[in-house]
């Protein structure tokens, strides 16, 4: 069976027709993994063996009618993810060994339904970074040019959507990293909102702004995945015990009367002249259809992406500090006091940008700055989610580019914090305000690399979200890499 | 940023540099630095009422006994065990 450019519809319906069994088509997958991962570097450990023990058990589960939306499914799953027995290493030396004793919850429910877990994936240092290229294993590559970072920190997830070495992938996102690289690899990647999916097992960076979410080959199949990882759940005590409503129920609606707002600051200075101007060529095809845009104005974005850094900086520092190279993760074998073992377990494990985020999230909280950047950056918090809801108050969602520009060179702006942390500017207020967001391919630009437009919305309604990025997918031809 | 800062941040963090690596950090760090100050352009307060009126303190779990984790499950990751979390002495 051909499986480039598959969605997991097709596959269900082929798998629920006896086209193709679970077996044969994981082996396909498994295949183009061997052919391809060496240069694409997504997976950090591509668990063969057992993936084809699940695809027999969910075969099991077709063969007695059991079948649910994800069975037989092949995912790669984010390294910052927790799976039971499996190699989780974070990207980071600190958890090159790292085996979870236990299941993120996530992972729980997947299996619950059947899937086929074909690895795990590469990802910046502790999800900290936009590119990929903080990885200590796999410094991730960009299917449309190897030369080019997939973005990050989802890069492996995205990356192998988007050249086939797997169906759909899990990702996360803290400031963007579901959104950005989808974008970059041309695929569709949802952040939900916050407290719609479970973070326990989620490896902690900022846990007011973590989120797990799906990364795949359009909303559609986003909204499936999404179907079977939302819920209550004890173990994390932020996840909401909001019903979970069908998020595939508005696909193929009518968007005629839709509200879509349209923030000029998104799409001022900074912004790539092709990126804009494809977003807004997207703009005018849902006015085509019978949305209304309605142009608005967002002034915090300008002190977005420092309120951003200080806030999830600040809750890195705090969530770090459990690795000490003692119950779990690298301990030194230098170090005859217990000072000098988790200062010298902690230097030898982290990786320059995980350093750096320590050191600004201690800067923000420590006596005598606090109220300038930490406390600032509380209130700078309140203020965008107060705008967000003044927009809300008059529209349905808001269209934004995902990224200022698309996919750059693999050693373009990694010697330049600054640079990386200033191109989140688009996707950070999202996880600020914790609304949920979707980006979908719009374009390419003239070198032929993808450009990903997102739609916001309002808390707990990607519904509408998705019946947008839909609408949209419908009309739009996709290019696929030529891996 | 100073490196005498920068000393102090890593004792925080629990991290040490060599003197390079200093340089380096402090380099960083001073941009970094830079492009945070601009949330002190604008003029706004952190109002705590906002934040925490939707918390229920008294959401809690049903105080019931569940499963947890096996011992040597929570020890397996441990480098230095012997069916306990081994630490260098700390007591002279």
């Amino acid at each position: 069976m051909e499986i480039r450019g598959l969605k997991i519809r097709e596959l269900r319906k082929a798998l629920d027709e006896k086209q193709v069994s679970v077996r044969e088509i994981t082996e396909e997958y498994l295949k183009r993994i061997k052919a391809y991962d060496d240069e694409l570097e997504c997976y950090i450990t591509v668990t063969e063996d057992n993936a084809l023990k699940q695809a027999d058990e969910a075969q099991k589960k077709i063969d007695r009618g059991e079948a649910t939306d994800l069975t037989g499914i092949p995912m790669a799953i984010k390294d910052n993810i927790c799976t039971e027995g499996v190699l989780t290493t974070c990207s980071s030396k600190m958890l090159e060994d790292f085996i979870p004793p236990y299941n993120a919850t996530v992972m729980e429910r997947l299996d619950k339904e059947g899937i086929v877990m074909l690895g795990k994936v590469s990802l910046d240092e502790f999800a900290m970074g936009g590119s990929t290229q903080t990885s200590a294993f796999k410094k991730t590559k960009n299917p449309y040019d190897k030369n080019r970072v997939p973005g990050g920190s989802s890069g492996g997830s995205a990356s192998a959507v988007s050249a086939d070495l797997c169906l759909a992938a899990l990702g996360s996102d803290t400031g963007g990293s579901i959104r950005q690289p989808s974008s970059f690899c041309g695929v569709t990647g949802l952040k939900p909102t916050y407290s719609r999916v479970s973070r326990y097992g989620l490896v902690a960076f900022a846990s007011s702004l973590d989120q797990i979410g799906p990364i795949a080959r359009d909303s559609h199949d986003c909204a499936l995945i999404l179907n079977h990882i939302c819920g209550f759940d004890p173990h994390d005590g932020t996840s909401s015990k909001r019903d979970v409503p069908d998020f595939t129920a508005k696909i193929g609606k009518d968007i005629k009367g839709i509200k879509i707002a349209l923030p000029k600051e998104f799409y001022a200075e900074g912004i790539d002249e092709e990126v804009r101007d494809s977003v807004l060529k997207a703009a005018d095809m849902y006015k085509s259809m019978g949305a209304e845009l309605v142009e608005c104005s967002m002034p915090s974005l300008k002190y977005a992406t420092a309120a951003y850094y200080l806030i999830s900086s600040a809750e890195a520092c705090s969530n770090l500090s459990r690795y000490d190279g003692i119950k779990y993760g690298h301990r030194s074998e230098i170090g005859s006091s217990y000072e000098e073992l988790i200062k010298n377990s902690r230097r030898e494990g982290f990786g320059d940008e995980v350093k750096r985020r320590i050191l600004l999230g201690n800067y923000a909280l420590s006596s005598g700055y606090y109220d300038a950047y930490y406390g600032k950056a509380m209130a700078l918090k309140q203020l965008i989610r107060k705008e967000y809801n003044d927009i809300f108050a008059k529209c349905d969602a808001v269209l934004t580019p995902t990224a200022p520009t698309t996919a750059y060179r693999c050693n373009e702006n990694i010697s330049d914090p600054v640079k990386m942390y200033q191109a989140d500017i688009c996707t950070v207020t999202v996880n600020i305000a914790g609304l949920p967001a979707i980006s979908t391919p719009c374009g390419y630009d003239g070198k032929g690399l993808p450009i990903g437009m997102s739609i916001i919305g309002k808390q707990f309604d990607e519904q509408t979200i998705i019946q947008i990025a839909d609408s949209f997918e419908q009309g739009f031809e996709r290019i696929m890499p030529t891996i | 940023m100073d490196l005498d800062m920068i000393k102090y941040l890593a004792e925080l963090g629990k991290l040490e540099f060599t003197d390079e690596e200093l340089k380096k950090a402090s380099e960083d760090m001073t941009s970094i630095i830079k492009l945070m100050d601009t949330v002190k352009e604008i003029d706004v307060t952190y109002d705590p009422v906002l934040d925490n009126k939707n918390i229920y303190l008294n959401d809690l779990r049903i105080d019931e006994k569940s499963q947890s984790l096996e011992t040597s499950k929570l020890l397996q990751n441990a480098k230095n065990q012997r069916n306990c979390f081994v630490v260098p002495k700390v007591v002279e």
